[in-house]
């Protein structure tokens, strides 16, 4: 893509520096008691980012990662299994609803319970959210594959296996990259809530910390970089869907 | 004006020309369908008799809404008849018959593979089990052969109704099923390019000696190709005539049109169709 000079970019960038400079302002009028100020938050980050961040910045990343790797690996599969199989979907789809009805969420005390103040809770957390979304996408993706390319390749003599692995399988594969886009916020909100709750370590544990402490101008660079890395989650999934996904874009 | 019981005589007579005492390659005895929707039964086609023979290409005229992808449907063993027996080989046909290529009316590619892998997928199955080079060999002869050559990287998306056309016949022809069912395959086309697809599809069926039961709603499409043309009544199909087509082969296909024979024998089967294409508009 050639990238020529947008003056609404310009005009972003102005709109910014106003809003930051009213902040500012406010800071500098109020004292900062509750506000805080844009300079004392930068100055925090860079603090930060001299090393006392990373920890923190990679507990998450890997409750995230790991949690959304169980997750979409266990609810594909599930959604794939059901969706091929009516007996077994008439079976366990009821069940799966059901527990889909309890705010995941509140499921966050339990986990910790069982699984300690580290990582695990939080990414079994991570990992029930992102298993449901992608179920039920799946699910969905599954159930609807067209049966009459399911029949041609039948009709070329595939057996069950290549049947799956060539037609219902890449069929469902926009179902699961859309499961997978819409799952990672869930994934982040879920890490940090469960971080929040109780753990030693995390952006959810800084977050709770600070809040704590009334730090607030800790509490606003948390905020902060969640809401960079929420902008590069979704980023890079949107990037993967565009890239894997290029037969769809693909116009005549 | 010839009526169904015609339509039987000429059956057994065509029977009778292709050598008698051989069982039909395709058999269908007293086959009628009905579809039952929410409310009513709807008729698509009245219990019908015809026998296909071996290598015999087969043409399937009528009004759409008559039934004709209904048979082939029936013949593929993707619908059950709800009257009547389907044979293949001289077995009634239960379950899916991988006997057949079928070319359905939609094209039903695959939309996430390029048009070079969709033509190559019957040959990557374990039941042919064909070297990845030979395979790749025969699906640049394939797309050579209907006219794609360039277009092996685009995906479905990306080419025209007519060239998905020309790639879900690649797919069907390449693995060379011993009969092929089609269906429409060549609606989208424009007059030329029909032509010059009707001419390879002739070479190639000829060649293999493939069994072709082909439906369309052009009758001079069916003239040119077949060896025997079924004329259909509007709903509820059923046979309205069937007519050999005795024009020696290899057929021009570019001048056929404009033989004396060619005319007659359209002439007389546009007179049985007309009917039933004004009866068939009417509902």
């Amino acid at each position: 893509m050639v990238r020529r000079f947008d003056p609404i970019v310009l005009w972003q960038i102005v709109v910014g520096l106003l809003l930051l400079a009213a902040w500012e302002a406010i800071g500098d009028i109020s004292g900062g008691m509750w506000t805080s100020r844009p300079t004392l938050i930068a100055v925090k980050l860079a603090g930060w980012l001299q090393g006392s961040l990373y920890p923190h910045l990679a507990t998450t990343l890997t409750e995230v990662v790991v949690g959304v790797a169980f997750g979409v690996s266990l609810g594909a599969l599930a959604g794939l299994v059901l969706g091929r199989s009516p007996i077994a979907a008439g079976i366990l789809r009821p069940i799966v609803v059901a527990f889909y009805s309890v705010p995941l969420v509140a499921l966050a005390p339990l986990f910790i319970m069982f699984f300690g103040l580290d990582m695990l809770p939080k990414i079994v957390l991570v990992g029930t959210v992102v298993f449901f979304l992608l179920f039920f996408n799946t699910f969905a993706g599954a159930t609807s594959v067209d049966q009459e390319l399911v029949a041609q390749i039948d009709l070329m003599g595939s057996n069950r296996r290549e049947r799956f692995q060539k037609v219902v399988a890449p069929a469902c594969s926009p179902w699961i990259i859309g499961g997978i886009k819409t799952a990672m916020p869930y994934a982040l909100v879920a890490a940090t809530t469960g971080e929040m709750l109780a753990a030693r370590r995390g952006l959810g544990f800084l977050l709770s910390d600070a809040a704590s402490q009334f730090d607030m101008t800790s509490l606003y660079a948390v905020l902060f970089i969640l809401m960079l890395l929420g902008l590069a989650i979704s980023e890079v999934t949107a990037w993967a869907e565009r890239h894997l996904l290029r037969w769809r874009h693909a116009q005549g | 004006m010839p009526k169904g019981d015609m339509a039987g005589d000429m059956a057994g007579d065509m029977a009778g020309d292709m050598g008698g005492d051989l069982a039909p390659k395709i058999d269908l005895q007293g086959v009628g369908k009905r579809f039952v929707t929410r409310e009513r039964e709807v008729e698509a086609l009245q219990p019908i008799d015809l026998a296909i023979q071996d290598h015999e290409f087969v043409a399937l005229v009528g009004p759409s809404g008559c039934g004709k992808s209904t048979i082939l449907n029936m013949i593929a063993g993707l619908l059950p008849p709800s009257a009547g027996v389907v044979s293949y080989d001289g077995a009634a046909i239960g379950g899916l018959n991988r006997a057949v290529g079928y070319m359905t009316q939609k094209d039903t590619l695959l939309p996430w593979r390029t048009a070079a892998d969709n033509v190559r997928i019957a040959l990557e199955l374990k039941c042919r089990a064909m070297p990845w080079d030979e395979a790749n060999e025969r699906v640049a002869q394939m797309l050579t052969l209907v006219g794609l050559t360039g277009f092996e990287k685009h995906y479905p998306a990306e080419l025209s109704g007519g060239m998905r056309k020309r790639v879900a016949l690649a797919r069907t022809l390449i693995y060379e099923p011993e009969t092929l069912l089609m269906d429409e395959p060549f609606g989208a086309l424009d007059a030329q390019l029909k032509l010059l697809m009707l001419d390879q599809l002739q070479d190639l069926t000829r060649q293999r000696r493939m069994t072709v039961v082909f439906v369309t709603h052009d009758l001079g499409e069916a003239i040119t190709l077949a060896d025997r043309v079924v004329v259909f009544s509007a709903r509820p199909g059923r046979i309205r005539a069937i007519r050999p087509v005795a024009l020696p082969r290899p057929r021009d296909v570019f001048r056929i049109r404009f033989t004396e024979d060619f005319a007659h024998l359209h002439e007389s089967l546009w007179d049985e169709l007309k009917d039933e294409v004004t009866r068939g508009t009417e509902v």
